[in-house]
């Protein structure tokens, strides 16, 4: 009786009987399933888009009017209903990447059957707490108070009540700062791509700057401009498509791939969701994150860099061109795309695939850095630091020229108001539609402003800087989760 | 002048000898009874009249005459108190049964035309919900006594002796009977498997000393009664500018958009229907045998839908002499299915204003604002069906022996083995050209999508089930007034699958529409593929023992107990002891019952108890932790494995124990024209195996474990009435109806979270019935700003949008104003039946329906494209004073879109179920063909449906039990008209 009671799951591993791997790491399989879900829908695609771009004043819902439905179009024109199932989406997919990164922790931590080196253990730890620290990160920045899980818990033990952002902010900057501390400078070439030190103290940067803490901001975005690894050699109109990832300019990139059997299997759909639309030929995914026209008009005349964001729609007297030289359409569903989520037709021929979910999401680029320093000195004021953020700015500044001086001259103005004006101006333009518009809106108190001058009047600060708690989450919490203020 | 008479008494329809039959003298006292032979001995005068009396047959009575042999024929005055039924291991009669068992005769099954038999049993039984699906070939929704579990609700199929999940495979036209478990008391005997009822299968089996040729044979053509009131092109034309005006957007361009599209009439059609079933049977002294041969063919009123059923079955048993008997079972069934490609919510949610093809034959898109989420239907049937070809094969069979010793004592052992092989091969054909009209200042194009290539599926399954049953019986009656039967049992069930799946993709050449070379082999290797395999090993052994005691007809004791087992837990939960305990008591047996109450035939009352485990539904070794696999990291272009925990085990996971007690009332009276039956049940599910959303994790880490407690109390009626208004006039009327009450008790008072199904559209929680609507109740619509600012409202709400009930009373519209909303599950069914017979015409009449359950119209919900109205929002508010129940026209106003009353129908419908005509040629008339007897008629099922649902089909979608309810664009349950006879030569 006994034996024939004892069957087993067929096909399928168990913690016991898994032969974990040699060769790459021994905690490697478990924090490549966290890898995994940065590529996750919930984590990194339309929530992440609505959330950090379509919310801000730059850009526009797009694709069709009605698609997406309310719970789209609410991020666009607010208020964001609790019941918004994109937002739970989010929260869902941000836990689970969390939840991945615990499960690796507590196995470092605990599991004896996995025989590796102190050095192993640091480093695969450092890893799974840079990926926990970037999603901690972004969801204390759509959500305020939230959660906070640091181990593997209990079924039982899961309905916690928020801990503030202050709390959380603690542990994102306990996580980045060992993971600056333990990760490597780089991996090599068959890993490319992989959380640095130089990815953990950069984002650790922006979690400064985000907090305020300028001095260690500045201190954390010198570090890696002084790591030589980085440099701002890469053309501004190269960083973007698929030959321009993980180059000099890539601090830290979603990584995707796609081989002709499998499109979508090693990918993340971020730049299907932002494909051009259209019935036809041009069909390349579903044209949502629009860039607008109070975008367009922020531009400094003959910026470069508003053709290489701003992908056009022909017109019967007027033919544009993409970024690779053919001629856009008539038939577009938009008039305007964003065009760094613009895929190139020679990897479209390559994987016989036209919606791009093999281009690595760019998460940071030196360029921020760069930017991030510029902010961070210009703040903490004085000659010597107004000098330093000049000359980081004029830096940026004259990549995007590319050789052409008659525009984008190089900034001289050394009062802090002025210059901070010219920073905030200079990222916008820099980094637009790239998924941190609306973070620098709101950490600069200017999100009211800002998205007033836009046109979205339904925009209310004191709620809509945050994202709703799902209401679904406070259901399934039995009301232990509670709700923003103002929703 | 007195002598000795003896004589046997038999069963005259069946020949048996019946033991037991009271034998006396007319007008005398005293009497006695045939033995075990039907034999009996009575000493009488020579010119007296021998009364011979039975329970459940008619008295007879014969003059002596001086004969000293008087055989008797019994006739079965009322076959229910005859009537054997399976009570898991064996049979029992009727009224020696002290739980809720009842029986649907085979008849009854063919008259009504279906190519799954469980559909038939709609409406027959009290306690029993089948929620019937259109669907060709599917298996119904099957709950007994409301659902026990909040994991799985299904009952356990037993067909002749062995476990199955469904009888999906069964030919309707070869079942002698179906028998409903209902209680705990009478499942118990199953253990782990038989918590949520049993139906017991019993195929059909050869009548003794005939040979039988009897041929079944319909056709019929069904048809949608009840479509979905979509509003044409006009309206749609007038809603959709009227919303885009809400939205202030540019209105649209409909130059090009000038068809009149019905939808519906390319998705539905009136199909054919078509059974067919022979059966010949012989039964000599020696051996017995059963030859079933069918053949069941159904088109789907959806478009392109097929299911083609063939079954063939032979059951031969061989008596080696007197003590032993052998025999087997073989059943070989195939089908071939063609299943839609056709979304039903494809057709309810297309534009009416897009025409289906050009004149050069080309199809339309749909237009801009949902080209992405809807397709032309049109083109998705003609470019897709007939690119499938899907067929399954079964094997199944037994084998026993069994053996008589020392006179009292049978040996049976039976091994069961059931097979099969299921393989699919699919291919995707090149998508066509197609045209996209022109809007506003985009042309006209054609356009011809290259990117999509060729590619074929190729899947098979393979399922393996063994079992064994092994029972030691003792039979014995003493002294006329005892009897005994007692059984011991060993059986154990071993399950297992292996699947396997393979794609290919061609990208240079484009594979032809031509079935012989969709195979993976047609396409090079090196092209895009992927390939995947699974399997599935589980495996329960049960010892058991039951004992039936019956005191002179009058007191009845059933007991059970089984030791049960199932590898689907760990080694310290894998083992439970159930049992039961049955008692009975048929008053009208007592003397002073038979001095006193004339009117009164037969009255029998019961009590019973049981208890037995639950172990459906629960994955294999779920309390171990697995790892999901299948997971990549990606570094530049190199992919790598990555693993992670599949889900949260609970290593204390086991199964889930139900209780329950049955009272029953069993009456038959005016000459046993009346019947009457009464039940009361309470059944308690402790330690529910429910699986939920655990906070703060993906839905993927569900959590399974044992949580909380629940009832389900209910009250089960039938009645019914025979008789005949004249000579060769008969009639006979019934009804029963069933209340069932469902209540979580407890469920994660231990834990502090809530489990929520659909979204959050439906709620478990303790006090109330598993899975019941919650949400917000609508009462009215804002008609004016001033209204909105006067009122209860959220803080966007604005004049247009549904005002909800603010039932907190705070003076503000929150999630806190959500409330209970009703129940997906009816509490309340019924069926009704009515035949009339004069000579060979016959009439049946049969109505069915449920109440107190309520119906989500979530196929209405959906907001993610601009998507067809339903006729409804004709009544759209405009302006003040224009509805208070229609919202605005405003796909942005997220409000009117929160699950509340606004979505929600009340679930209550009565349906004519089937209405026949028949005529049956006796032997008299067509005799002299060979013809014993030949009925044909003509039916009508499911003709007509009063009810308030707006959907396809009246029978609420309980299929889910934490999330059931919803109307998402349900299949259509058609009517069906057909002509049959039944022939038998």
């Amino acid at each position: 009786c006994k034996k024939l009671l004892d069957t087993q799951r067929q096909g399928e591993y168990n913690t016991d009987n898994y032969p974990y791997p040699g060769g790459a790491g021994p905690y490697d399989t478990y924090i490549f399933g966290a890898y995994k879900d940065l590529r996750a829908y919930g984590v990194h695609v339309f929530g992440f888009i609505l959330a950090t771009s379509i919310r801000s004043d730059d850009a526009d819902k797009g694709s069709t009017a009605a698609d997406g439905g309310a719970d789209a179009n609410s991020m666009d024109n607010f208020p964001v209903q609790p019941s918004n199932g994109i937002v739970n989406g989010m929260w869902t997919g941000y836990y689970g990447l969390i939840t991945k990164c615990n499960v690796a922790l507590d196995q470092i931590a605990n599991n004896k059957d996995i025989v590796a080196t102190d050095a192993q253990k640091m480093q695969s730890e450092a890893e799974a707490r840079f990926l926990r620290g970037y999603a901690y990160f972004n969801m204390v920045r759509f959500f305020g108070r939230i959660p906070l899980f640091d181990k593997v818990l209990g079924p039982t033990e899961l309905n916690v009540p928020q801990s503030t952002p202050a709390q959380i902010y603690a542990l994102i900057e306990s996580d980045l700062k060992f993971a600056a501390a333990n990760l490597p400078i780089s991996w090599d070439p068959k890993f490319i791509g992989r959380a640095t030190s130089g990815a953990a103290t950069g984002l650790l940067a922006k979690v400064y700057l985000t907090q305020k803490k300028w001095g260690e901001a500045m201190a954390a975005a010198n570090t890696v401009m002084t790591s030589g690894q980085y440099d701002l050699s890469t053309p501004y109109d190269k960083i973007f498509g698929e030959t321009g990832e993980n180059s000099k300019e890539s601090v830290f990139e979603v990584q995707a791939t796609a081989t002709p059997k499998e499109e979508t299997a090693y990918g993340v759909q971020t730049t299907q969701f932002q494909g051009v639309r259209d019935g036809g030929v041009w069909n390349l995914g579903y044209g949502f994150n629009v860039p607008n026209s109070n975008l367009e008009s922020a531009y400094e005349v003959g910026d470069p860099r508003l053709a290489r964001t701003f992908l056009r729609r022909s017109t019967a007297t007027t033919t544009y061109k993409t970024v690779y030289g053919e001629n856009t359409a008539t038939t577009w569903a938009n008039p305007i795309y964003n065009h760094k989520a613009y895929v190139s037709p020679a990897f479209r021929a390559k994987y016989g695939y036209n919606s791009g979910y093999w281009m690595n999401l760019r998460i940071l680029r030196y360029a921020d850095v760069v930017l991030m320093y510029a902010e961070a000195a210009n703040e903490l004021g004085g000659t010597a630091n107004t000098t330093i953020a000049l000359t980081a700015l004029n830096s940026v500044r004259a990549r995007a020229r590319n050789g052409n001086t008659a525009v984008l001259p190089d900034i001289t103005i050394t009062n802090q108001d002025q210059l901070r004006t010219i920073i905030h101006h200079e990222r916008r333009i820099e980094l637009a539609m790239e998924y941190d518009r609306f973070f620098d809106l709101v950490r600069w108190g200017e999100s009211q402003s800002a998205l007033s001058a836009a046109g979205k009047n339904n925009f209310n600060a004191s709620r809509d800087n945050l994202l709703p708690i799902p209401q679904a989450q406070i259901d399934l919490s039995k009301g232990v989760l509670t709700q923003n203020a103002g929703y | 002048q007195e002598i000795n008479v003896t004589g046997k008494v038999t069963d005259s329809a069946t020949g048996e000898t019946l033991i037991g039959v009271s034998v006396s003298v007319k007008n005398a006292p005293g009497g006695t009874q045939t033995n075990v032979d039907g034999n009996y001995a009575i000493k009488a005068p020579s010119n007296a009249t021998l009364v011979f009396s039975y329970i459940g047959y008619t008295n007879l009575e014969i003059p002596v005459n001086g004969k000293a042999i008087i055989n008797a024929s019994l006739t079965t005055s009322n076959k229910s108190l005859s009537e054997v039924v399976v009570i898991g291991y064996g049979t029992q009669k009727k009224i020696d049964v002290t739980g809720s068992i009842s029986s649907v005769k085979g008849d009854e099954i063919e008259k009504l035309v279906t190519t799954n038999p469980i559909d038939a049993l709609q409406g027959k039984v009290p306690g029993l919900t089948v929620i019937n699906s259109g669907i060709p070939g599917a298996s119904p929704t099957v709950r007994i006594r409301g659902v026990s579990s909040t994991n799985n609700a299904d009952p356990l199929y037993v067909v002749d002796g062995i476990l199955q999940d469904n009888i999906d495979y069964l030919n309707p036209g070869d079942i002698e009977s179906i028998d409903l478990l209902r209680d705990a008391s009478s499942t118990a005997i199953y253990g782990l498997r038989g918590a949520n009822g049993v139906i017991a299968v019993t195929t059909k089996k050869a009548a003794l000393g005939k040979t039988t040729i009897n041929f079944q044979s319909t056709v019929g053509v069904q048809h949608v009664t009840d479509r979905i009131d979509l509003v044409d092109a006009a309206g749609f034309k007038k809603l959709y500018t009227a919303q885009l005006a809400n939205l202030n957007a540019a209105p649209f361009d409909y130059t090009n958009y000038t068809a009149n599209t019905n939808w519906q009439d390319v998705l539905l059609r009136d199909a054919a229907i078509n059974t067919n079933s022979l059966t010949i049977s012989n039964n000599n002294d020696k051996s017995s045998t059963v030859l079933n041969i069918g053949y069941n063919d159904q088109d789907g009123v959806v478009r392109n839908d097929n299911y083609k059923k063939f079954i063939a079955r032979i059951n031969e048993e061989i008596k080696i002499n007197k003590n032993i008997k052998v025999g087997g079972q073989l059943m070989g069934f195939h089908f071939r299915t063609e299943p839609t490609v056709a979304s039903i919510n494809n057709a309810l949610w297309a534009a009416p204003i897009v025409p289906i093809k050009d004149p050069n034959g080309l199809y339309y898109t749909m237009p801009s604002f949902q080209r992405a989420q809807v397709g032309n239907l049109a083109y998705n049937l003609d470019r897709n069906s007939n690119t499938d070809v899907n067929r399954g094969f079964r094997f199944n069979g037994n084998l026993f022996a069994e053996i008589k010793f020392l006179k009292d004592f049978t040996l049976r052992s039976t091994v069961y083995t059931d097979l099969g092989f299921n393989n699919t091969r699919d291919y995707f054909p090149l998508p066509y050209t197609v045209v996209n009209l022109g809007e506003g200042t985009v042309p006209t194009t054609t356009f011809f999508d290259n990117t999509i290539k060729t590619s074929i599926n190729q899947n098979s399954f393979e399922s393996r089930k063994y079992q064994q049953d092994h029972t030691l019986s003792f039979d014995k009656e003493f002294n006329q007034k005892h009897r005994l039967n007692a059984m011991i049992g060993f059986t154990s069930v071993f399950l297992s699958n292996t699947s396997l799946f393979g794609s290919r993709r061609d990208t240079t050449l484009n594979v032809p529409n031509d079935p012989n070379l969709w195979y993976l082999n047609v396409i090079n290797q090196n092209n895009p593929s992927s390939n995947s395999g699974g399997g599935f090993e589980e495996s329960n052994v049960g010892v058991f023992a039951r004992t039936s005691y019956a005191y002179a007809n009058k007191y009845l004791l059933n007991a059970t107990i089984r030791r049960d087992a199932s590898s689907k837990f760990a080694p310290k939960n894998r083992w439970g002891t159930f049992g039961s305990i049955g008692l009975g008591w048929v008053a009208s047996e007592e003397n002073f019952f038979k001095d006193h109450v004339k009117d009164i035939d037969f009255l029998k009352l019961r009590a019973a108890w049981g208890r037995l485990g639950n172990s459906k539904g629960v994955d294999q070794n779920r309390y171990q932790q697995t790892l999901a696999g299948g997971d990549n990291a990606v570094f530049g272009d190199n992919v790598y494995t990555a693993v992670g925990n599949a889900y949260f085990p609970d290593p204390n996971l086991r199964f889930e124990v139900v209780q329950g007690e049955d009272l029953g009332l069993e009456l038959k009276a005016l000459n046993y024209k009346l019947n009457f039956e009464a039940t009361f049940y309470n059944k308690t599910t402790d330690g529910i195996l429910t699986s939920f959303t655990l906070l703060a994790t993906q839905s993927e880490n569900d959590y399974f474990t044992n949580l909380g407690n629940l009832t389900n109390k209910g009250v089960e009626l039938s009645a019914g009435w025979n008789d005949s208004f004249a000579k060769d006039f008969n009639y006979s009327v019934s009804a029963n109806f069933g209340y069932n009450k469902n209540v979580v008790n407890s469920i994660g008072n231990t834990s502090n979270f809530q489990i929520i199904g659909n979204g959050g559209v439906n709620l478990t929680e303790s006090g109330q019935s598993v899975g019941y609507f919650y949400g917000y109740r609508q009462i009215g619509i804002y008609q004016t700003a001033a209204e909105v600012a006067n009122s209860a409202a959220f803080s966007d709400s604005a004049p247009g949008d549904i005002k909800f009930q603010d039932v907190n009373g705070d003076g503000i519209i929150s999630p806190l104003d959500r409330t209970y909303l009703g129940t997906p599950f009816p509490p309340y069914s019924y069926g009704l039946n009515l035949s009339l017979s004069y000579k060979g015409l016959d009439f049946i009449a049969q109505g069915q329906g449920v109440a107190g359950n309520m119906i989500y119209t979530q196929r209405r919900n959906a907001n993610f494209a601009i998507l067809n109205y339903e006729s409804n929002r004709l009544n759209a508010w405009t302006a003040p004073g224009t509805s208070n129940v229609e919202p605005i026209l405003n796909n942005a106003r997220a409000n009117n879109y929160l699950f509340s009353t606004y979505f929600l129908e009340p679930g209550d419908y009565f349906r004519i179920r089937n209405l026949q005509l028949g005529y049956t040629f006796g032997q008299d008339m067509l005799g002299k063909i060979g013809v014993k007897k030949l009925r044909v008629y003509v039916s009508g099922q499911n003709i007509k449906t009063w009810s308030q649902t707006t959907g396809y089909t009246a029978e609420a979608q309980i299929g889910s039990i934490l999330g059931g309810g919803a109307d998402n664009g349900a299949y259509p349950v058609p009517a069906i008209y057909t002509f049959g006879l039944n022939l038998t030569f």
